[in-house]
């Protein structure tokens, strides 16, 4: 092993001493960032607009304005029962929220009633808001359940409800739709990428038996296999660095919401990255020069993104493109990316990782099988 | 003992035969040198003895152990310098010569003193930080031979390590594989240049078509073909001699005139010079220039071939 690890320290030298492959396979995964940013500075900060009409004057009502009021991407005015008709068929409101009178008392019941939501977008705005609202309604109200009508032991739940600093993390609620779309488009482009990266870096077989220094290595105490093996090993650590860089610069500098924990993002693209390896292997087992191996991948790496929605959704794109894209690892892995953007669970996505591990351990074997017809031409060992 | 025994070792390249039945050995401490006409199977040996490819039949001996049974064992004392320069351009001098010897399992300072001394040896130690890029031929052959002795082989395997290099630094090499040999080391060095191999070597096998055809000291293959010595003698145009005087003379074989140009063949053990001259000189003939040939390797190589060394 002691060999292998000489061999790939000598490969990250040789590449990254030339400082414009720092930049060939550390920079362009941040195109693809720039890009999305690009793309989604169009459908930027559309604000939900709700007035409110307030019957039933009370804390336990006011509190519940002042925290739709804390909510982002809301503007909230107070307006009277009278004015709701005119100002949602003017557009000026996309919905309102009447709170009837009685409707403190019933959530202190822990019955919450006398509520309405009047709108005329249906469930696309009330929905979103309803989701946060009912679910600060339904805490409320459980307090009140165990209250069971004691006034003096709510109002002490209450205030220390209201005062618990968990509270404050419901205010960062954002329009996630655009930050799916941007990770979307950012992972498609970092797929790409890493397919030619992978082709890149194992393209230096095929340039190192062109230049004879492949021969001399094996003359040395190394055979065949290891020397692959290093290969491989280069290839996960600068894969590794892409994706770790990618996803840290979309969180950390331009704070794009994956909706994705970082290990599971990480893990399906590492498993990506396999898939890659193996893309490029075959292009470097059937190429007989470096320079047909590079064009080969040319060939491979864009339309297969192109078909697989590596640079816009795939749905769309016709349904019998979309069948054809079910025959393409970048398809299983960004609908793995989705799924788990959609609240999946990790676990749930099996099927996903292990078709996408599939395809590399394919690949892998098709590329084993020709590396060793060709050596048996050859006759080297 | 023998540092390299190859016995009855085949080669084929599809139906082409590439090495014949070949046997061989080389005991430690020779110079031993490979002649061979383009294709006849030189660095396709080499390439087996260094553990690439894979003889169909026979068997290889590295200091008694099979190279393929002690595959480690064999590479680790073997250092080779190939046909094909193989440098990595960009990388510097230093880091080329300590990258090979790392693969040899040298860490450290060790590895750093081993470098260093390599570099010295082919003359590049001033060239540390350079990158072969900028290097000559010459340089680029001293640099190939570096990262072959850097892990201190005891078995050197040079294939052609002269081509096309400029006669500074081919003096150079011919005196560093005389002082590597003086320093321990057995070599084996294959050439075109019949005077190299002539000069350092001091075993010879001659392989043609995958076979050897010969093999011994230069003195041995020499007696191989001939007994005679030839020498060429200009003389003025139109003038008349009497051949039988000449081979009257002792110890000559036969004389041939070609316009004005006379070669007489001798006994090799027979110093007779100076009766021939003085032979023509009697009957007043005007000598223009004189040469003796006496058997060289190059003779004998065309003589058990057919065919010149450098023919192509
Ligand atoms: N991989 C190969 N596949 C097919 N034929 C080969 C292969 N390698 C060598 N040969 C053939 O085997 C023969 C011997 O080649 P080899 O390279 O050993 O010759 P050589 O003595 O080193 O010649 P040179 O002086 O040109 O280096 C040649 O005819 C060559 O064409
Ligand atoms: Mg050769």
């Amino acid at each position: 092993m002691q060999d292998v690890m000489w061999l790939v320290r000598h490969t990250l030298k040789k590449t990254f001493s030339n400082k414009k492959n720092i930049l060939l396979y550390f920079g362009t995964p941040l195109i693809g960032i720039i890009i999305s940013l690009l793309v989604y500075s169009g459908s930027n900060e559309k604000n939900v607009h709700i007035g409110i009409v307030n019957n039933d004057p009370h804390y336990i009502t006011n509190d519940t304005i002042h925290f739709i009021k804390g909510l982002e991407h809301l503007s909230v005015t107070n307006i009277k029962e009278s004015e709701i008709d005119d100002q949602i068929t003017s557009g000026k409101l996309d919905c309102v929220l009447v709170f009837h009178p009685g409707f403190s008392k019933s959530v202190q019941q822990g019955r919450p009633d006398h509520l309405q939501i009047v709108s005329i977008h249906g469930s696309e705005i009330t929905g979103f808001i309803k989701s946060y609202l009912y679910h600060y309604i339904n805490n409320i109200s459980a307090l009140g359940k165990i209250a069971n009508g004691d006034e003096r032991t709510f109002l002490q739940m209450y205030e220390r409800y209201q005062q618990s600093p968990f509270r404050t993390s419901v205010h960062s609620l954002k329009d996630t739709s655009k930050n799916i779309g941007m990770t979307y488009q950012t992972i498609g482009y970092l797929l790409m990428i890493m397919l030619f990266s992978a082709g890149n870096l194992a393209e230096m077989i095929v340039k190192e038996k062109e230049n004879r220094t492949y021969f001399r290595l094996l003359s040395a105490p190394i055979n065949g296999k290891r020397y692959v093996l290093s290969n491989i090993i280069v290839n996960m650590i600068v894969m590794t660095g892409q994706i770790i860089l990618t996803l840290v610069i979309m969180d950390r500098v331009f704070h794009i919401k994956t909706n994705i924990a970082f290990w599971q993002m990480a893990v399906v693209l590492m498993l990506f990255s396999l898939v890659a390896i193996g893309i490029a292997f075959i292009t470097v087992a059937f190429a007989n020069s470096s320079a047909s191996a590079g064009a080969m991948q040319n060939l491979i790496v864009v339309p297969s993104c192109m078909l697989s929605g590596c640079f816009w959704p795939a749905d769309i794109m016709p349904t019998f493109v979309q069948k054809i894209a079910n025959f393409l690892p970048q398809r299983w892995t960004l609908d793995a990316l989705l799924k788990l953007q959609q609240g999946h669970s990790f676990g749930s996505l099996y099927l996903n990782l292990l078709i996408i591990l599939a395809f590399a351990l394919i690949f892998f074997l098709i590329s084993a099988y020709k590396f060793g017809r060709n050596n048996n031409v050859n006759n080297f060992v | 003992m023998n540092i390299l025994e190859i016995k009855n070792v085949t080669k084929k390249f599809g139906d082409f035969i590439a090495v014949d039945n070949m046997s061989l050995t080389v005991a430690e401490g020779e110079i031993f040198g490979f002649l061979g006409t383009n294709g006849a199977g030189k660095s396709t040996t080499i390439n087996m003895i260094s553990g690439l490819l894979r003889a169909n039949s026979g068997e290889i001996k590295i200091l008694g152990k099979d190279i393929h049974k002690h595959s480690r064992f064999a590479k680790k004392n073997i250092g080779i310098v190939p046909q094909d320069i193989a440098i990595y351009e960009d990388l510097t001098t230093y880091e080329n010569v300590k990258f090979f010897a790392g693969l040899y399992g040298l860490r450290g300072t060790q590895l750093h003193k081993q470098v260093e001394e390599a570099l010295e040896f082919v003359g590049l130690s001033d060239k540390h930080k350079s990158y072969p890029k900028s290097f000559s031929g010459g340089m680029k052959r001293r640099l190939n031979i570096a990262c072959a002795i850097a892990h201190r082989p005891k078995l050197i395997i040079m294939d052609e390590p002269t081509v096309g290099i400029d006669p500074q630094s081919r003096n150079y090499i011919l005196n560093s594989v005389k002082k590597l040999n003086e320093m321990g080391c057995t070599i084996i060095y294959t050439s075109h240049y019949m005077e190299e191999v002539e000069e350092i070597c001091s075993r010879i096998a001659i392989i043609d078509h995958g076979k050897i055809i010969a093999e011994g000291t230069k003195e041995q293959l020499k007696a191989i073909i001939t007994n005679t010595k030839d020498v060429w003698i200009e003389i003025k145009p139109m003038e008349t001699i009497d051949l039988n005087k000449i081979e009257a003379v002792s110890g000559v074989k036969a004389v041939q005139m070609e316009e004005n140009l006379m070669k007489v063949s001798s006994d090799v053990s027979v110093n007779n010079l100076n009766d021939i001259i003085q032979c023509l000189i009697n009957d007043k003939v005007e000598i223009r220039s004189l040469k003796e040939q006496s058997p060289n390797l190059e003779t004998v190589f065309l003589t058990l071939t057919g065919r010149s060394l450098r023919d192509h």
